[in-house]
């Protein structure tokens, strides 16, 4: 009953967050009600048992959204609304309206076609971060050694790109007093 | 040090150590193990060491540097010049003032007003004497002209009143006739505070 | 290993518990404040605050009394709505996160109390099994109090502290991580309890002594996550004049303080389970006396650390974290991994 409730509660308040991250016009409070939605959704993971995914989605949604921030500090003033440039209204309706079907479709058709059934099964008396971690590197270890080289790869690029002035810092630059005294 | 070997002491040929400003190192390698250095040799723990060295030395050794202020106070100089004190001839009591006005003439911000008359002995009395304190600047010229030591710099240095009558009134600056026997003389211009030899320490720059 | 059997937690007993955290954590984050203005004033051979109460002890009260009845000023051009709302997330997220915590041991409360006798009141609020990662996220959370603070107030200060808001937890989130990960796989748990039990042998069972590195990375992360003096960039006086709390005032920037205070303690605790050997007897002292010794400890090295060193540029901090601490922590980790296997 309890779960229930709790995950109507969840639900409701992470649709509407979510609905305000889309139609808000201030950056704040899109950015604001994402980071909150994202925290929620944690809860279903709690609801469902799977702390440890929850924690972790916990984590990596707060960071990855303190990452936007960052971003919205530099390219808005987060104190004023944004001039939306829309040319065509019907297109991104029709576009948009799509895409979401697509997704109900998608996550819909198990249900649709037959019963869903776990294919693997919660061991009794096995901890949360082990059971990720077994299926984790067992069925889709491939998948997740990929993930791990296109995130190295990803690093690495985003180290070239920003690091052609790494050298120059100016915590190495000697004081002028140093300076001057070398040229004498 | 004794006064004379300070003053004696020659000043050329002192230990000064000049610091050693290393220049930031050029290679990666030179750069690497000046980090190493700088954290190995310990600098912050010493920090950690000062602070807790000055600590216990505050709460157990008795040296705690806070004066609570209202309740304890520093003796102050001899020469401080706060409030004026108007003294009183010791013999008769009499107020020292003879009224010649020199204190008015020289007083730069022009603050002092007296007024003068003869008395019954033809003698000169002063009627009125105030000190504009809003205007006064301790300056203490009035105190260096007067011929009667008859106006001092006193130690009053808390100087919040309601009102700024309060002590500008000769009667209030006069000592009162009941504390003759306490009243203070002058020091004279090169007198010390009494508690100068606790002032005398070493710079404290040295850990 | 010994399995006593505790009585059921009740949702009462819960409760019970999230009320005393609340107001047992919040009195004794107002009453750090004081702590650190006595040792700060010690350090510097001051006396503190001494004139409210014996010694300066109803500070906190006559502090309070300031915050609560000053005025509430939210600045013309702030989004309102953001404004008012992030204190409050500082000081929740560090509550939450409190609530993971083992702060006080089990007890019943006694028969004889009416309505409330025979509840059985659990050591932490919420017996997660991933209690360290919990944790860790809860207080990265709260630093979405500073960061949205300061990106409502209209002020430059502010969004200047909440861009240094964004890199600090952004980097040393990982530090902080990766630091607790090599204790992490030689307990093989996340529960706090698995780390108390597995540091049950006495001061050499410690785990300071196998992670030493660990515990000094936690340290400095953990001094950076709570905004600490070696790392306080978010609100610098001398720089950002109060970075993201420039144009809060009364109760909304108290919030700030006991939410900082909050972790502090949190920090604590968490560096006195995970590193110092817990809640467990040592010798003659009982398990309480000795982890609220701990705590103390910890507590009283951020306010010690604080007296005593200077605070680091943000380019400095950026350098410690990614060139020097994330490297130690990986090879740690390495290392750690090598020597299990081996």
């Amino acid at each position: 009953m309890y779960e229930q409730i709790a995950f109507y509660l969840f639900s409701a308040l992470t649709v509407g967050l979510f609905m305000v991250t889309v139609l808000s016009k201030n950056i704040l409070y899109s950015m604001t009600s994402l980071a909150a939605g994202m925290v929620l959704i944690s809860g279903f993971f709690f609801l469902l048992g799977a702390d440890f995914l929850g924690v972790v989605q916990l984590i990596v949604y707060v960071g990855a959204v303190m990452a936007l921030y960052a971003f919205a500090m530099m390219f808005f003033d987060a104190t004023r609304d944004i001039k939306e440039k829309n040319t065509s209204s019907a297109l991104v309706f029709l576009l948009g309206g799509m895409a979401a079907l697509l997704l109900v479709v998608v996550f819909a058709a198990p249900i649709m076609g037959e019963n869903i059934q776990a294919s693997y099964p919660v061991i009794e008396g096995v901890g949360n971060a082990e059971s990720v971690g077994m299926v984790l590197f067992t069925k889709y270890l491939v998948p997740f050694e990929v993930a791990a080289v296109m995130l190295l790869v990803a690093m690495i690029a985003g180290i070239i790109l920003a690091g052609k002035k790494m050298d120059h810092s100016l915590t190495t630059v000697d004081d002028p007093i140093n300076v001057q005294e070398e040229t004498k | 040090m004794s006064l004379e070997e300070f003053k004696n002491r020659n000043i050329g040929k002192q230990n000064y150590v000049k610091l050693d400003l290393e220049h930031t190192p050029q290679t990666p390698l030179g750069r690497f193990s000046r980090v190493v250095r700088r954290t190995l040799k310990g600098e912050l723990f010493v920090g950690l060491y000062v602070t807790l060295r000055e600590m216990i030395n505050a709460l157990f050794r008795g040296e705690m540097h806070t004066v609570k202020y209202p309740l304890e106070k520093l003796p102050i100089s001899p020469r401080y010049r706060a409030i004026h004190d108007m003294l009183r001839l010791l013999e008769s009591g009499h107020y020292r003032c003879i009224g010649c006005g020199l204190c008015e003439k020289i007083c730069i911000s022009n603050c002092i007003r007296m007024d003068t008359r003869y008395d019954e002995n033809q003698r000169k009395e002063v009627s009125e004497y105030t000190i504009n304190f809003g205007r006064c600047i301790f300056c203490g010229y009035c105190a260096e002209v007067c011929p009667e030591l008859a106006i001092v710099h006193g130690g009053r240095y808390e100087t919040a009143s309601e009102q700024r009558a309060s002590f500008s009134i000769f009667e209030d600056m006069l000592t009162p006739v009941d504390a003759l026997k306490q009243q203070k003389e002058y020091d004279g211009f090169g007198a010390v505070s009494p508690n100068a030899d606790e002032n005398i320490k070493k710079t404290p720059l040295a850990y | 290993m010994e399995v006593t059997v505790l009585p059921e937690v009740t949702w009462l007993g819960v409760v019970i518990k999230a009320v005393i955290i609340l107001a047992i954590i919040s009195a004794i984050a107002g009453f750090g404040t004081y702590l650190e203005r006595k040792v700060l004033a010690f350090m510097q051979r001051r006396l503190g605050p001494m004139h409210v109460g014996p010694y300066g002890l109803l500070q906190i009260l006559a502090d309070g009394i300031k915050l609560f009845t000053k005025e509430d000023i939210v600045p013309q051009n702030a989004n309102k709505l953001i404004f008012q709302v992030a204190p409050a997330i500082t000081a929740a997220t560090a509550f939450i996160a409190l609530s993971a915590v083992p702060v006080f041991p089990d007890f019943t409360i006694p028969e004889f109390i009416p309505l409330l006798g025979g509840t059985f009141v659990p050591s932490m609020a919420a017996d997660l099994n991933i209690g360290v990662l919990f944790i860790l996220g809860m207080m990265a959370a709260g630093l979405y109090g500073p960061l949205l603070a300061g990106m409502a107030q209209a002020n430059k200060w502010g969004i200047l502290g909440s861009a240094r808001t964004a890199i600090q937890f952004l980097s040393y989130e990982v530090v902080t991580g990766l630091s607790i990960l090599a204790p992490i796989m030689l307990v093989g748990s996340l529960s706090l309890i698995e780390f108390n039990d597995y540091q049950a042998g006495g001061i050499g069972s410690w785990m300071m002594w196998q992670q030493p590195v660990a515990l000094i990375l936690f340290l400095i992360a953990g001094f950076a996550e709570t905004n600490r003096t070696p790392f306080d960039l978010l609100e610098h006086e001398a720089e950002v004049v109060s970075g993201y709390a420039t144009e809060y005032s009364g109760m909304r920037w108290g919030m700030f303080f006991i939410g900082e205070y909050a972790n502090m303690i949190t920090i604590s605790v968490l560096a006195a389970v995970i590193f110092a050997g817990g809640y467990n007897d040592l010798g003659f002292l009982a398990g309480w006396f000795v982890i609220i010794l701990k705590i103390a400890f910890f507590f009283f090295l951020m306010l010690w650390v604080r007296a005593a060193w200077p605070h680091v540029r943000p380019d400095q901090l950026m350098w410690l974290c990614w060139k020097v601490l994330m490297p130690i922590a990986v090879i740690n980790v390495v290392i750690t991994g090598f020597v299990m296997m081996a």
